[in-house]
């Protein structure tokens, strides 16, 4: 999880030092693991109720992902639900992002009204918009999947709008000169060339999007998610469930953050944005 | 380093050191429900005061057992009213509980939204179903009810969609039509069905034939150790209260309803008040064969995978 986000952006890591930088997020891992294993099951600082250690949490996860009871296998059904939502949901935020971005990069004037909406609309958490999208949309996935939408939507319009502005100016003239038409101009040059901050747009939207989801689902409840998991072991005092969903979550997080950034990385370099060592 | 972790250590330790031996004040939690009407009656009253003498009492309410839960394992509760699904889940996850007396039985009934096509319980198919919370006494309930109606939740593979919501919002959630059924405590149900909403499960229908508890007492094991005397003397403050429920029910529901407008906001027609106490029984006895068939229940609705020996948690 965390250990993941530490990786930098893309360092190209070839050879031996790849491995010793996997041996000290190794390291770092299980020293993690040892201290909570002494707090918890060797010092019993807390109760298991209040703060289980590692040994009752890897038997919710084993339970919960591979357990062949009538009442097991349930995280693996939530991650399924979730990872469903999120890619639906994430899907349409990039699509409507790009297009809305698109236009902002386009029209000044958009860009000056909407584009400072969004930025406000942004730092609005969005757990605070689910009672609302429960109003319009019921207490389903859909109004969970409206929030996801909007909380990717949004820094995907602003990295789009953005990206296409950073573009330098000497391409856009370049590019008419040899003839290219707006469409053109849009397509075959401006958004080949804003392609590197595209691609941290659709990280940022990723997590935006990640956290949304999972805040949304833990109100709506009814359907199989991981949010709801947080809410059973939460009602039914299964501290050790709760923080089983917790590492599931920062890890389906951390694991695709990690995927778009190798991919960003890999086009960042392509670019020459990033000099290989 | 080493400095660093022992400080580290004694930051975790602190608030286990923190709960004093000698309580100064009693923590209470309960619901604004009929079904903990020996807790609303007690604290309208003063009867809990009178028997607690010069040590404070602070009553502190929940919209479910699985919030009071949480207050409890925290440390932030010493006696609670609670559901014996909550109650046996916090013994399970070997929380310090100690189960001293019964409060309610029966009370609680199964509603349908007027303008839904539901009749029966086989009618919940495709439909969406509020309970207080997950894990309750309700939702164990109603995953029975589902159960025994070849019927599951999304969240199992089926097609119910149950979802928490307070007793007191779901008159919200119908009229907009958010949720179809609603399996609630009294005094819940009378009041939505005074409001033309249909009860397609009475509280004898929906378990056991109405003989189960809806209400226990619980007390936090390290303080009965701690403050015996206390405990004593609020179980007796609790048997009054319960003799007075049953004794002068007229009383009892105008104090109920006091209660209940100052905790909720809702003002209950005293009609409709009676009507919920008609389907609610207050007595201290404890069933311990009912509770254990709940435990199986809770295994049943897969919130635990075992159902642990209650014996050990009754007080004798």
């Amino acid at each position: 999880m965390t250990t993941l986000d530490h990786a930098g952006p893309a360092r190209p890591a070839r050879g031996p030092s790849r491995w010793v930088a996997l041996a000290w997020q190794l390291l770092g891992l299980v020293l993690i693991l040892g201290v909570w294993w002494l707090l918890t099951d060797v010092l019993k600082l807390y109760p298991p109720y209040v703060f289980p250690g590692p040994k009752a949490v890897w038997t919710e996860i084993s339970y919960g992902l591979w357990g062949s009871g009538p009442q097991d296998g349930k995280l693996l059904s939530a991650i399924g639900g979730s990872l469903r939502r999120m890619l639906t949901g994430y899907l349409i935020a990039v699509a409507l992002g790009v297009l809305v971005g698109l236009l902002m990069g386009a029209w000044r004037p958009l860009r000056t009204t909407l584009g400072a909406y969004l930025t406000g609309i942004q730092s609005v958490p969005s757990i605070a918009f689910v009672p609302f999208a429960i109003l319009f949309f019921g207490l389903n996935e859909r109004a969970a999947l409206a929030v996801v939408i909007l909380e990717g939507f949004i820094p995907m319009a602003l990295a789009v709008s953005g990206a296409l502005l950073n573009v330098p100016p000497a391409l856009r003239v370049a590019g008419r000169t040899l003839g290219a038409n707006a469409l053109g101009l849009t397509l075959r040059v401006l958004l080949p060339a804003s392609l590197p901050n595209i691609l941290t747009g659709l990280r940022t939207a990723w997590s935006f999007a990640w956290r949304a989801l999972v805040g949304g689902e833990l109100l709506i409840g009814g359907v199989a998610s991981l949010g709801e998991q947080l809410e059973v072991g939460r009602n039914t005092a299964n501290v050790a469930l709760v923080l089983a969903t917790i590492i599931i979550i920062g890890l389906i997080g951390g694991l695709f953050d990690a995927l778009l950034r190798t991919f960003e990385g890999r086009v960042r370099r392509d670019y020459g944005l990033e000099v290989p060592q | 380093m080493t400095r660093l972790a022992l400080t580290v250590a004694l930051a975790f330790a602190l608030p286990s050191l923190a709960s004093a031996q000698e309580a100064q004040s009693v923590r209470l939690g309960f619901f604004p429900n009929l079904t903990h009407a020996p807790a609303l009656v007690g604290l309208e009253r003063g009867t809990f005061q009178k028997a607690l003498g010069k040590v404070k009492l602070e009553p502190k309410e929940f919209v479910s057992g699985t919030t009071l839960t949480e207050a409890f394992a925290a440390g932030q509760i010493d006696i609670a009213y609670i559901g014996p699904g909550p109650a046996i889940n916090a013994i399970g996850r070997g929380m310090p509980v100690q189960i001293i007396a019964g409060a309610s039985e029966a009370g609680a009934v199964l509603v349908a939204r007027k303008d839904s096509a539901i009749k029966s319980y086989k009618d919940l198919a495709g439909k969406t179903v509020a309970v207080p919370s997950l894990g309750n006494t309700q939702d164990i309930s109603l995953r029975h009810i589902l159960n025994e109606n070849d019927l599951k939740s999304k969240a199992d593979g089926g097609n119910v969609t149950i979802t928490p919501v307070a007793p007191a919002d779901v008159m919200a959630a119908f009229a907009a039509k958010r949720v179809d059924a609603t399996l609630v405590p009294e005094p819940w149900g009378a009041v939505l069905e005074a409001q033309g909403h249909r009860i397609i499960g009475t509280e004898k229908t929906v378990w056991r034939g109405g003989n189960y508890p809806t209400t226990i007492v619980i007390v936090n094991a390290k303080f009965a150790q701690a403050n015996p005397a206390l405990v004593t003397a609020f179980l007796k403050a609790h048997t009054d209260a319960v003799a007075f429920l049953n004794k002068s029910p007229a009383a009892a529901q105008a104090a109920v309803n006091k209660q209940l407008l100052a905790l909720t906001g809702a003002k209950i027609d005293l009609r409709v008040l009676q009507r919920a106490f008609a389907r609610t029984r207050f007595t201290t006895a404890l069933d311990p064969a009912a509770l254990k068939e709940y435990a199986a229940l809770n295994v049943e609705a897969g919130y635990a995978r075992s159902a642990p020996d209650l014996t050990p948690f009754l007080r004798k």
